[in-house]
């Protein structure tokens, strides 16, 4: 697992910092979101109190096409997908009776997937993407932050936009230039000025 | 006579004699597991006994340990029942104090969490009221703990014990007025706790624990109570026949001053009040028989010779 390259946890209260370090690096472990995040810096001011996390996020791995983990080839009427790789296979499967229909999507043993009919063509099913990364990333980057994040702090702003993140949250309400002025000042320290 | 707590751990087999033999020195079982082939006693036993105990065991392979906490009911209190608090370190808590004897209730507070928005329904109070002891697993941040733990023990009489990221010393300097016991370096965490420098703040949780205790069991010894709750237990238990014919894992949960009696109060507390002990002497007068708040249970609370004049 290859570590952040920034990780910063900011905090009048030392104890409590190095508490929160440990308790983000954890969770961003179980949640397997460490080879995800590039920079993180996160800011704990008690006394308002505020929680407040700024990060980048790396390059995602690439989607996962069908050809990738399987081959595909006609046989008679319908189409043969012989996979080598599991780790999709639920998915594939859900994708496959969607678009075809349970009643045409067989899968005989563990290894192979029939597709009867002639309707389907090999080269146009070999294309198909069967898992995007980026599609749970922004939800699961916010769930992550809202464990982290002390419990309570229900008011909240947070984004998650074109390889930046950032979470606020507090259960005071605050002031939206306050909110602006700390996001842009903790951007700045991992490198982000705008 | 002295009876002091402790476990025994042993085989299936033969194991009824043990039990037998701490009835006969006056002793008593609290609480019985039976695990595969392990049995586990959770007992008091006169102090002047116990190595004869471990001699009698000894073939038997059984082993006897000193346990302070057997015969206390302790409430873990977590600020929530969510994520961010469990199963670390409630439940990591709650499972060491009860390898030592304690029975053990996690009480996830409805509305714990947060600094300002911390509070305590009435409903919580009370139940936390009905146990012997009071552990507040609190948080990180000193600002956060020293303003919320003020919500948090409001009408709190049982002894409080505070655990939170700061050190002791911190824990003892925000916390106004003072609580009878404190653990640093113990907050909140996202992993289980299994290093040998992680383990190290829960055997303290367990020493301020006995501590607070043998205060309370001593504070407890200037006036003694009118039945021993162990004895009481065995009574009714005798009498009600409440163990054989119920599925908790203990039916009677004793306690340092009381028992709780795991059956609907409506349906048997006036049977339970009039039970005699000995020689006409009935529960209803060495104890007060309640309603728990905790679901429909009996709590009984024992009187003190003081106001009952009487001995059993």
């Amino acid at each position: 697992m290859k570590a952040f390259e920034y990780f910063e946890v900011e905090c009048e209260d030392a104890v409590g910092a190095e508490s929160y370090r440990r308790i983000a690096g954890d969770i961003l472990g179980d949640l397997d979101l460490i080879k995800v995040i590039g920079r993180l810096h996160i800011f704990i001011d008690p006394k308002v109190p505020l929680f407040l996390a700024v990060g980048l996020t790396r390059k995602l791995p690439r989607r996962v096409r069908l050809r990738d983990f399987a081959n595909v080839l006609e046989k008679g009427d319908g189409v043969l997908i012989d996979i080598s790789d599991e780790t999709h296979l639920s998915r594939l499967l859900h994708i496959l009776w969607e678009r075809f229909g349970r009643d045409l999507v067989e899968q005989p043993d563990r290894w192979t997937i029939q597709i009867r009919g002639g309707a389907v063509d090999p080269s146009d099913i070999e294309d198909l993407i069967v898992f995007d990364p980026t599609e749970s990333l922004a939800k699961d980057i916010i769930y992550a932050f809202q464990y982290i994040a002390p419990e309570g702090f229900k008011v909240r702003r947070q984004l998650v936009k074109e390889g930046r993140f950032y979470y606020v949250a507090s259960e005071n309400t605050l002031e939206e230039g306050e909110v602006d002025r700390l996001l842009a000042e903790n951007f700045a320290k991992i490198g982000v000025n705008e | 006579m002295t009876l002091v707590p402790i476990t025994y751990k042993g085989g299936v087999y033969r194991h009824d004699e043990i039990v037998d033999l701490i009835d006969d020195l006056g002793g008593y079982v609290i609480q019985k597991h039976q695990l595969a082939q392990e049995v586990v006693l959770q007992s008091l036993v006169p102090k002047e006994d116990i190595d004869y105990l471990r001699t009698v065991a000894r073939p038997l392979a059984g082993e006897v340990i000193e346990a302070p906490l057997v015969g206390t009911e302790i409430a873990v209190i977590s600020p929530s029942l969510e994520i961010h608090h469990l199963p670390h370190a409630s439940c990591d808590v709650a499972e060491y104090l009860r390898r030592v004897g304690a029975k053990t209730n996690v009480i996830g507070l409805a509305r714990g969490f947060g600094k300002r928005i911390a509070n305590l329904n009435l409903e919580e109070r009370d139940v936390i009221n009905e146990h012997d002891c009071a552990v507040y697993l609190l948080g990180n941040f000193e600002e956060c703990i020293r303003e919320k733990l003020p919500a948090l023990r409001r009408g709190v009489t049982v002894p409080i014990v505070v655990a939170g990221a700061p050190s002791t010393e911190r824990l003892k300097e925000i916390i106004q007025p003072p609580v009878e016991g404190y653990v640093g370096d113990l907050g909140r965490v996202a992993h289980r706790m299994r290093k040998e420098e992680e383990l190290e703040p829960l055997d303290r949780v367990v020493d301020e624990v006995s501590s607070v205790l043998s205060a309370y069991r001593e504070e407890i010894a200037q006036d003694p109570l009118s039945i021993s709750p162990a004895r009481l237990m065995v009574v009714i238990d005798e009498k009600m026949r409440i163990s054989a014919e119920s599925t908790h894992p203990t039916p009677i949960t004793v306690q340092i001053a009381g028992l709780r009696v795991k059956v609907d109060y409506e349906t048997y507390a006036d049977d339970l009040r009039a039970l005699e002990i000995e020689d006409g002497v009935t529960v209803g007068d060495v104890a007060e028989v309640l309603p728990s708040r905790m679901r429909n249970y009996i709590w009984l609370k024992i009187r003190p010779f003081s106001e009952t004049n009487v001995m059993v």
